[in-house]
């Protein structure tokens, strides 16, 4: 039986009467990497961002292996839940090499030496040695997002989540990034992401779920959603973006 | 020209005028020292409390944080002045300094925490999402990544505030102190119009003197905060 990372049972989330998830019933296996598509404002990102609780759920359970997530036990969880953000959220106040140890040093998974390696063998491997002592904000967006991708990495998280992850780059470092994700993903980090990049999503995806008004109508292995798509909505959508 | 030159003369050739000045200057640096003091460490409570995460236990501090600070914020300086010497305080023999000084506090302590408050809220909350989806604490969150950052947008507004406040204090001598300001009227009263200018300009190179030795500091570490914000 494959090992469970995540299951989620009846998801529900409201920001006041607007109801952005209806419903979501979810399971992600070990080594999955599923890429998450729907129209702006289909819950897409409210869905990703409810598993590590950036986003309260209104009701439903999530569940990390065994653990339900819950206020007490989140913080711990999230230290095995890495995300990456649209916005990269590089911490403006700590050089590059700080936002790497920052998290492993102080919640003790490392010491600062070993942190400090493994963070200068990952900056080196992205090519961005250099970068170790500046400040982000003298940093280009390809490159805090590939450092934001490594600092989650730094975690060894069991599963990362990607938020749009290229939406905010423009065209040029949008490339550098996908091959660091999957670069990642090869290495068999299980994997949830939103995007809007289709051919990226084809080309990594073991799995396409698809979000309507707050509830997945479709989901599939990526040659049969994108050639044959069941649902008409999942149809008009594909005709749209490729 | 010779009379002012003669005036500016008598002012400083006159031991109880100059003693005159400097105890009044004393007296108006010790009520501010003290009342910005107050303020910065009850205006952080309040911020700190407006800032918290909503739960229960919060509904109540925080509302009587929004009282406090509408309050103050809402009426004249001068009448809290009043309120607090003449009817809080209206205690024979208690002593006036002091009275001034929590006076002068309180009311600073809102401004203080609105400056906080909103220096604490500009930070991006990519910034507090980051650190939380690491798997710290709120608590560290807010040590190493929104307060450091916070500080650089408050800094500012906080030396503003002080200046704010050493000004103001000119007013106690409304309620009989002898303060700066209190001592320049007292100089050249009981003369004619021409005796009020020199011990008056005096008092405000005084003050002039303090405002700017502050706004000086304030830059100064201003720009040494700045660090993290340069390009290359």
């Amino acid at each position: 039986m494959e090992e469970k990372i995540i299951r989620i049972k009846n998801l529900k989330k409201e920001f006041g009467k607007n109801k952005v998830l209806r419903g979501i019933d979810f399971e992600l296996n070990k080594g999955e990497k599923v890429v998450i598509l729907g129209a702006s404002g289909s819950g897409k990102s409210t869905f990703l961002r409810c598993i590590n609780r950036m986003e309260e759920p209104t009701s439903g359970e999530i569940y990390f292996g065994d653990t339900l997530i819950t206020d007490k036990n989140i913080q711990k969880m999230r230290q095995n839940i890495g995300m990456v953000f649209q916005h990269f959220n590089l911490i403006n106040n700590l050089t590059v090499m700080q936002n790497l140890i920052l998290a492993p040093v102080k919640l003790k998974l490392m010491d600062e030496e070993t942190a400090e390696k493994r963070a200068r063998g990952l900056l080196k491997h992205i090519g961005l040695l250099s970068k170790a002592d500046a400040f982000p904000a003298s940093l280009s967006g390809g490159q805090k997002q590939r450092v934001a991708i490594i600092r989650a990495m730094m975690m060894s998280p069991k599963v990362l989540l990607f938020d749009e992850p290229t939406s905010a780059l423009d065209p040029e470092s949008i490339g550098d990034v996908l091959s660091l994700i999957r670069e990642v993903a090869e290495a068999g980090m299980t994997i949830m992401i939103v995007t809007h990049e289709m051919n990226f999503a084809k080309e990594i995806a073991t799995r396409v779920i698809f979000l309507d008004q707050g509830k997945i109508i479709e989901e599939g292995k990526p040659r049969e959603f994108f050639e044959q798509p069941k649902t008409p909505r999942v149809r008009e959508f594909l005709e749209k973006v490729l | 020209m010779d009379d002012f030159f003669n005036k500016v003369v008598e002012l400083f050739t006159t031991p109880e005028y100059i003693e005159s000045l400097l105890h009044g200057f004393v007296l108006t640096m010790q009520i501010s020292f003290f009342a910005i003091i107050i303020g910065l460490l009850l205006g952080t409570i309040i911020a700190l409390i407006d800032t918290a995460k909503k739960s229960k236990w919060m509904i109540l501090p925080k509302f009587i944080c929004k009282v406090y600070t509408t309050i103050i914020r809402g009426t004249p300086m001068a009448l809290q002045l009043f309120i607090m010497f003449f009817v809080i305080f209206a205690i024979r023999g208690f002593p006036q300094v002091i009275i001034a000084v929590l006076a002068f506090g309180f009311n600073s302590a809102a401004y203080v925490a609105e400056v906080i408050r909103s220096g604490i809220q500009s930070v991006d909350s990519g910034q507090t999402e980051a650190g939380l989806a690491l798997g710290l604490s709120r608590f560290t969150v807010f040590r190493k990544i929104v307060a450091p950052q916070a500080i650089k947008n408050i800094i500012p507004a906080l030396g503003n505030e002080i200046i704010t406040v050493i000004k103001e204090t000119a007013i106690v001598s409304m309620v009989g102190l002898y303060d700066l300001n209190m001592a320049a009227k007292d100089i050249g009263s009981g003369q004619n119009m021409a005796s009020y200018i020199v011990p008056m300009f005096t008092a405000a190179l005084f003050y002039l003197a303090v405002v700017y030795l502050i706004t000086f500091i304030i830059k100064r570490i201003e720009k040494h905060l700045r660090k993290s914000d340069s390009r290359g």
